[in-house]
């Protein structure tokens, strides 16, 4: 081992360390900022706008941008940039709570596998397993498919193809770090097993399942967009950039904006979301492990 | 009060440890030594029931908590009771994302103190292995590694054990640093009476600290001696080589230094 440099260096890594932790704080920070701020933006201009999402205008019908329009009408008559910052609620706030259940979900089954038992961990796994064997939208449309096509469905649908990821990562870095010296410390000290789960195994897998965490919420935005373009999610009139997709395929010749805008929106978000999780894993370093794929 | 009488360590049919016995008494430090992998750390592993280990017996007889019994297996949750356990590397033995005073306060979490209690003990803890109040809301990265260490030996004390086992307990240390911490070792160990097993193989730190020398190789007890007779008179050929290649390394004091209190009879 290292103990030697260890001791050597002890101060250096120290303020490397603290300096390091300033840097996540900051980061972390401004993310969230960044996400109240898209948020804000979304639902401010969504009630500023002088339309309504959802009510047809006849009147003009398939008018391309302009300044009334900034991004022009649909078939209907209907504001493109108000659907699209109404829809923009709905995806990014759907795939939000779609992972949110995802990752406490997982959290719970990867927690309880690696940690109570052999024969709880090779059921439980075996169940993860035999979920990881559909492909994930396949699996969402039938499921959203059988129970019938509306919102809820969805949620339900995607949630249920979606924890697999994070009940293996828990149940593997949980596996690992309870061998490790301050959890042996606080099995001799006596505190019961749901204590050292809470306060010793969670906080210090935290980093690596927030770096997932990203990861899942930007896939789940495209997932939404994939099943409501399908049909199998947000209904419509409601807008959702897939169920704008879906509107607009019928006028791609004629007006391609119906197409270009919620297109390019879907594009950016998941980019960002993406490029933050790839700081965020770049931050957390070695902190966060097993998730390099 | 602690006497350990055939301890035998099997995994995967390989015998790790085989036939250990020995006793400690209260208040005396009975030092583990010998090479790498003859198996001093399992030894430790064992008697906290972290390794299937069989006994012939096993008794701990602490005066102030439940003495232990065993015969056979290890039963029921790891840890003698009424014991702590000072690990090797401090980094790894505290939590990063606690504070130190709650790792510290943990240590007691069985006796379920209230809040204003808690906090006197883990201050008092503090305060034995000289460690700043102030510290108490660091965590282990924001803190020297000496400091660190102070805070695995505060969370041993502040459960008021009368065995302290310590792996290794200086090696991640420092000289000087390494100095300082068994000068608090010592202290406390003046000031409580506890009754310490220490694992190292720094043959200088044993002869000037133990009081009774316990020398494993391969997974057996090679030597069971006094120090005092130990670092006059080793039992055996191999121990006479440690000693040798200890003191050509400049580890062992030339004089060995009778540190030991009075007498005791030692009828292990």
């Amino acid at each position: 081992m290292t103990f030697q440099t260890q001791a050597g260096f002890s101060e250096e890594t120290d303020l490397k360390k603290t300096k390091h932790g300033k840097d996540l704080n900051r980061f972390l920070f401004r993310l969230g900022t960044m996400v109240l701020c898209v948020l804000a933006v979304a639902v401010t201009g969504f009630l500023l706008s002088p339309y309504a999402p959802n009510s047809p205008d006849f009147l003009n019908r398939l008018s391309p941008p302009s300044q009334a329009h900034w991004l022009g009408t649909d078939q209907l008559g209907r504001d493109v940039a108000t659907r699209l910052l109404y829809g923009g609620i709905w995806s990014i706030g759907l795939a939000f709570l779609i992972t949110f259940a995802g990752a406490v979900m997982g959290t719970m089954i990867g927690l309880v596998a690696g940690h109570f038992g052999r024969v709880t961990d090779v059921a439980l796994m075996r169940v993860t397993d035999s979920f990881f064997a559909f492909p994930e939208l396949v699996a969402a449309v039938t499921i959203a498919g059988v129970l019938g096509p509306n919102t809820a469905n969805m949620v339900f649908a995607l949630i249920l193809v979606g924890w697999m990821k994070f009940a293996r990562l828990v149940r593997s870095l949980g596996i690992d770090l309870v061998h490790r010296d301050f959890v042996v410390q606080a099995r001799l000290n006596g505190l019961p097993s749901t204590l050292i789960l809470w306060r010793h195994i969670l906080p210090n897998i935290g980093p690596s399942l927030l770096v997932l965490w990203t990861n899942a919420w930007s896939r789940s935005i495209l997932s939404i967009s994939g099943l409501s373009f399908l049909g199998f999610g947000v209904q419509p009139p409601n807008a959702e950039w897939g169920a704008m997709l879906l509107d607009g395929k019928a006028y791609m010749q004629t007006a391609p904006y119906l197409m270009i805008f919620p297109g390019l929106a879907i594009l950016s978000c998941v980019l960002a979301i993406n490029l933050a999780g790839d700081r965020l894993r770049d931050l957390l370093g070695s902190n966060a492990v097993g998730t390099e794929k | 009060m602690l006497r350990v009488k055939n301890l035998r360590v099997r995994i995967h049919g390989k015998a790790i440890l085989d036939a250990i016995s020995f006793c400690v008494q209260q208040g005396q430090t009975l030092c583990i030594t010998g090479e790498s992998g003859s198996g001093k750390s399992s030894l430790l592993r064992a008697l906290n029931g972290l390794l299937p280990a069989e006994f012939e017996r096993l008794a701990f007889h602490p005066k102030t908590s439940e003495p232990s019994e065993l015969k056979g297996r290890w039963q029921g949750a790891p840890g003698l009771p009424g014991s702590r356990w000072v690990m090797q590397d401090p980094i790894a033995a505290l939590n990063p994302k606690l504070p130190l005073g709650v790792s510290i306060g943990e240590s007691v979490f069985s006796k379920s103190l209230s809040a204003t209690e808690l906090n006197d003990a883990v201050s008092e803890a503090m305060s034995d292995v000289e460690l700043l109040p102030g510290l108490a809301v660091r965590r282990p990265s924001e803190v020297s590694l000496g400091q660190a260490q102070r805070a695995c030996l505060a969370r041993a004390l502040v459960a008021r054990p009368e065995l302290i086992f310590f792996d290794e307990p200086l090696s991640a240390l420092d000289a000087i640093v390494q100095k300082q911490v068994a000068a608090t070792m010592r202290r406390i160990q003046m000031r409580y009476g506890t009754t310490f097993i220490i694992v190292t193989h720094d043959l200088g730190f044993a002869a000037t600290y133990a009081d009774h020398v316990l020398v494993l190789r391969n997974g057996k007890v090679e030597a069971n001696q006094s120090a005092g007779n130990f670092f006059k008179s080793p039992e055996s050929r191999y121990c006479e080589e440690l000693l040798l290649a200890a003191t050509e390394l400049g580890g062992l004091p030339e004089v060995v230094p009778a540190t030991q209190g009075p007498e005791v009879a030692r009828s292990c």
